[in-house]
């Protein structure tokens, strides 16, 4: 009782000398953030001492000879004379490995000190976005052109439009694919990334099962792969339509196939949205009334990125897209699958073909002070022998003219599709404007999530369509 | 009691004679000293940084202009936004009143005089004991209506197929794979409370002829109460924050039947529009600022 | 409350037990038979049972992907956080619980709504801090972030224990000479000993199964933690099944391990506490 009287006594009595204390506290602690440096951790670095010295002990000991062998001018970077790369991981071990000793011995060659890290893709906009924000980009990284579009758009990325000249002089030239995916025209007036390597979507399909029924080609057209789809369809052991139709990057192959329909997001200036057309609903009626004849796997409508994948591995999918991960990893536990699979390019809607085509790139950050060095690797990276072997093990279309004859684009099936996209393929977004309002109107799977709406929600295709509009409008009004 | 012309005689005074109130505060202050620090730097600066830049069109790599509540305003009008409120309160209110039941009941159980209540200790916490995205994934794998554990037993047991993640048994699924990976937080901090009560108090109270529950209602809840409280109001602000369990589950889907503020706020993150997805998170700040607000009357009552 | 059960309270408590023991340890089974699976087999034979068992997954996670350093990271960090995360927070729980001064329930509050804060909101922030105290993709680094939910979680699960010990056990000790501190070492701690395993037991597995901040913190391959190691083997759209159970199958272990040895402190700590009172 006593004790509780006094503290508030005390209080009534000192909160106007609180305040300005706790706020002095405050402004002391931000205000000398970057001096309180030895302060604050020294706090919690005392007790991880006994242990951690192992752990620092092997960057410390490199910095410290750095300098011996390094040519390059100091730099007010953490550890100078480092250069660091930031490579894509990619599924196969053996393409990881190459990459990075293919850096290493070019850091060796230019008596570099080189670190390279490959960066697992699924957490690249996080970890770029803390990097960019905090200055601790590398001095290089691989990248897809949606990250380019947003980086560059805020100056954040080097022009690189002498060294993507040079290293097409090089190599005989870019292919017209990769020269558009990274189109100036598109990117505000100059490039940002240079390709080296296409990924895209072909169709995987169970020949032994459509063969059975009488189906030995490859389907021609969206229209044609339902009805080879319902044939073989026999839940639950096989599904024909394996394809996602939840929220993940998967899941916006229903945006391509909806512009196959003639379906649009957006008008000629990517400013309005013209989600709302007939053809939108042709399209909707036709994968909705798939899904309603029971033709596509229970779940599809909640699949992560690996939905798909399963189901086709597990043999419970007729048709899947994907983008080479299952062929390799057929190869490497599943021979008997693999032989009974095949695998073909996106067919034909009634309006047109779309073979979209995503563009890997390596870019430098405006802040790198090795920018002469980064470009330099660059060039290095392109070399045709180490190529020719990188594809080898990477499931990526070829992006230099010089590429066109490799083995493996003749002898791998997989690679033999991604020839054809990266000759025959379209760009990314095509026949859409591909700016910055379609790009997060993409990263949010509204195509998708129109389908749930219908086979989920059981809502009438107009009114599907017409939230679908609506909320793309919403989007694009933004950067109006 | 201190009056003011004692403390300024006290402040003037060349040799304080210090008294021991005043020893007592300024060992209080040295002794949270340490924290407030860390969490000035690690916590409040953050915080503050992320509060400002909800009201600017800030993305990664510009500084943003003020665009006052303009990102709210759109969120607003996004359907997945309205839509990820109800569920928010829906998926936090269930987990935590599974949590609250069970927990406490588990707590009192594992509390008993049981044979081997070590070993069942230890096996309440494993859910706990290993990275939450993994615990996830393997609820995706368990409630997969195309080879799932789930679906086996079902099947196998002659109920047929069951979609666990169709529209409406996403949420429940969502809430039972949150609740499971939850709960030993509670029973092991439930527990530990239990354990503080003096075995004298209940001897005490037999003596006396109270029943179980009277020594349960007047002795037990009194002293665990104060551990209840911080637990759920801790957890609480800790579910709703949650974002592993609805992505890697169900990614919000199906149709947004389980999309939260956290996938949403992802969502924003994906596009590098740090201002729209900060202004995600800080639409939450109120409800916890209330949450918390009630929750320090509660434990300050006393 | 160790009070003799009735027999039928007895078959109740052990029934209840049971199905809990179901509804634990089934996810876990399952998570052990997949990663005793080869890789074609948890695709093409999903099953209850394990087919065709083998620890392959095991042995590669420790000879190829260098497991057993991602483990060394966990411990470190999770160790070191621990540390300093419950002696700070110890003090504080003792001074916002046991001294009176000016100020006290503002820093109570502070440091409650310090968790408020999403990390989706802090991630960005923190780096910069991290990367300015020179601290990026360092342990050190990502010790320190971990106090940012460590310590605030601890200091109110402590005060809830402080609250719960009678003033009188102290005062009594204060009246015999002791001062302050002594007697928050000498006579409270081991009666709050419980909330201090408790507490230090969650701080550990909380840090040991942190992913976002390590991911974001952490750039070299040799200073991941488990955690994040286990996400690198989710390369776009192809999970390493056997892989990840198997790394969580062992990183749950030494968890366990620790709560198992740690319950002898939280009955010692009652034993101590009733000695003294």
């Amino acid at each position: 009782m006593q004790v509780r009287q006094r503290s508030e006594n005390a209080r009534r009595r000192m909160r106007w000398l609180a305040m300005p204390m706790v706020a002095a506290l405050l402004l002391a602690a931000c205000a000398t953030a970057p001096p309180a440096a030895p302060a604050a951790p020294a706090a919690t670095s005392a007790p991880a001492a006994t242990e951690a010295p192992a752990a620092t002990a092997a960057p410390t000991a490199d910095a410290a000879a750095a300098p011996t062998n390094t040519p390059i001018p100091p730099a007010p970077t953490p550890a100078p004379g480092r250069f660091t790369y930031w490579g894509g991981l990619i599924f196969s071990d053996v393409a990881n490995k190459m990459l990075e000793d293919r850096i290493k011995q070019w850091g060796k060659e230019k008596g570099v000190e080189v670190d390279v890290v490959m960066i697992n893709q699924n957490e690249t906009v996080a970890k770029v976005s803390a990097a960019v924000e905090s200055g601790a980009m590398p001095d290089a990284l691989d990248m897809g052109t949606g990250l380019m579009q947003t980086l560059s758009k805020n100056g954040q990325l080097e022009p690189l439009d002498d060294i993507f000249k040079k290293i097409g002089d090089d190599n005989g030239g870019w292919l017209d694919s990769a020269a558009a995916s990274v189109d100036p025209k598109v990117y505000g007036g100059n490039i940002w990334g240079i390709p080296f390597g296409l990924s895209g979507n072909l169709i995987n399909r169970r020949d032994d099962l459509l063969s059975a029924k009488g189906f030995t080609e490859a389907p021609k057209t969206w229209e044609e792969l339902g009805k080879m789809a319902e044939a073989v369809n026999d839940p639950p052991k096989v599904f024909g339509m394996g394809f996602a139709l939840s929220n993940v990057g998967d899941g916006n192959l229903m945006q391509t196939i909806m512009q196959t329909y003639g379906g649009r997001i957006a008008d000629d200036e990517g400013k309005n949205c013209t989600i709302d057309s007939p053809e939108t609903r042709t399209f909707l009626e036709w994968v909705t009334g798939l899904y309603k004849k029971g033709l596509f796997p229970p779940g599809a409508t909640t699949w992560d990125g690996a939905g798909d994948n399963k189901a086709f591995q597990a043999g419970e999918a007729a048709f899947i897209a994907n983008p080479g991960s299952v062929y390799l990893n057929l190869r490497e536990n599943d021979p008997d699958l693999l032989a009974a699979s095949k695998f073909s390019g996106l067919p034909a809607g009634p309006k047109m073909t779309l073979q979209p085509y995503g563009p890997n790139v390596r870019a430098i950050p405006v802040k790198s002070d090795k920018k002469e060095l980064a470009k330099d690797l660059l060039a290095y990276l392109a070399d045709p022998e180490f190529m020719q072997q990188y594809y080898a093990n990477a499931i990526y279309g070829p992006v230099l003219k010089n590429q066109l004859g490799f083995a493996v684009f003749k002898d791998s099936v997989i690679h033999v599709g991604l020839l054809d996209m990266a000759q025959n393929g379209t760009a990314p977004a095509f026949p859409d404007v591909n700016n910055p309002a379609f790009n997060e109107f993409t990263s949010n799977f509204p195509i998708p999530k129109m389908i749930q709406r219908v086979v989920v929600d059981n809502l009438s295709i107009d009114d599907a369509v017409k939230e679908t509009q609506a909320a793309c409008q919403l989007i694009y009004d933004k950067y109006k | 009691m201190a009056e003011p012309a004692a403390l300024s005689t006290r402040a003037s005074a060349k040799k304080p004679r210090i008294t021991l109130r005043r020893r007592n505060s300024l060992l209080g202050y040295a002794l949270v000293a340490p924290i407030i620090l860390c969490l000035l730097v690690l916590v409040v600066y953050p915080f503050i940084f992320g509060v400002a830049i909800s009201f600017t069109d800030r993305e990664v790599g510009t500084e943003g202009n003020f665009i006052g509540l303009a990102n709210f305003i759109y969120l607003s009008k996004v359907p997945s936004f309205q839509k990820s409120i109800i569920n928010t309160i829906v998926l936090v209110f269930w987990v935590q009143l599974l949590k609250l039941v069970l927990g406490l009941s588990i707590a009192i159980l594992l509390n008993q005089a049981i044979r081997g209540r070590k070993l069942w200790r230890g096996m309440v916490l494993l859910p706990w004991a290993m990275p939450a995205f993994v615990a996830y994934l393997t609820w995706q794998l368990l409630y997969a209506p195309q080879g799932g554990a789930f679906n086996l037993i079902s099947v196998g047991l002659g109920f047929g197929k069951i979609d666990f993640l169709s529209k409406d048994l996403a949420m429940p699924s969502v809430i039972f794979a949150t609740f499971w990976r939850g709960f030993p937080f509670w029973v092991i901090s439930f527990l530990a409370a239990l354990q503080s009560v003096s075995q004298e108090l209940y001897e005490a109270a037999a003596i006396d002829g109270a029943n179980a529950w009277q020594r349960f209602r007047h002795i037990t809840i009194p002293a665990i109460l104060p551990v209840v409280l911080v637990v759920v109001l801790l957890s609480t602000i800790w579910t709703t924050n949650g974002f592993e369990n609805v992505w890697l589950i169900t990614q919000g889907g199906p149709s947004d039947a389980t999309m939260t503020f956290p996938v949403l706020a992802y969502f924003g993150m994906q596009t590098m529009r740090i201002g729209e997805a900060a202004a995600v998170s800080v639409t939450l700040l109120p409800i916890f600022a209330i949450m918390a607000f009630v929750g320090v009357k509660v434990l300050e009552r006393d | 409350m160790l009070n003799k059960l009735t027999a039928g309270q007895k078959i109740f408590a052990y029934a209840c037990l049971l199905l809990l023991a179901i509804v634990i340890v089934f996810p876990i089974y399952y998570m052990v038979t997949v990663s005793l699976k080869l890789p074609r087999d948890i695709y093409r034979v999903p099953s209850l049972l394990p087919v065709n068992p083998t620890l392959k997954n095991y042995t590669d996670l420790i000879t190829k992907q260098d497991f057993l350093l991602n483990i060394r990271n966990s411990l470190i960090v999770a160790t070191a956080a621990t540390v300093v995360s419950v002696f700070i927070s110890t003090l504080a729980a003792y001074s916002l619980t046991r001294l009176q001064y000016r100020g006290r329930s503002w820093v109570g509050r502070l440091i409650l709504f310090s968790y408020l804060t999403p990390a989706a909101l802090l991630f960005i922030p923190l780096a910069v801090i991290i990367n300015r105290l020179q601290l990026g993709n360092t342990l050190h680094g990502l010790i320190f972030t971990y106090l940012t939910f460590a310590a605030p979680l601890s200091t109110w699960l402590l005060m809830g224990f402080f609250r719960g010990v009678p003033v009188d056990l102290e005062e009594a000790a204060m009246v015999d000479g002791a001062t302050r501190l002594v007697s928050l070492f000498r006579i409270l701690l081991p009666v709050i000993a419980p909330g201090i395993v408790a507490v230090s037991v969650f701080t550990f597995t909380g840090a040991w199964n942190e992913l976002l901040l390590a991911m974001i913190f952490i750039t070299s391959k040799d200073l991941r933690t488990i955690p994040v190691a286990l996400q690198y083997l989710i390369t776009g759209d192809v999970f390493r099944w056997g892989l990840i159970m198997a790394g969580a199958v062992m990183a749950a272990v030494p968890i366990m391990l620790l709560y198992y040895l740690s319950q002898r402190f939280v009955v010692a700590g009652i034993g101590a506490g009733a000695v003294k009172t």
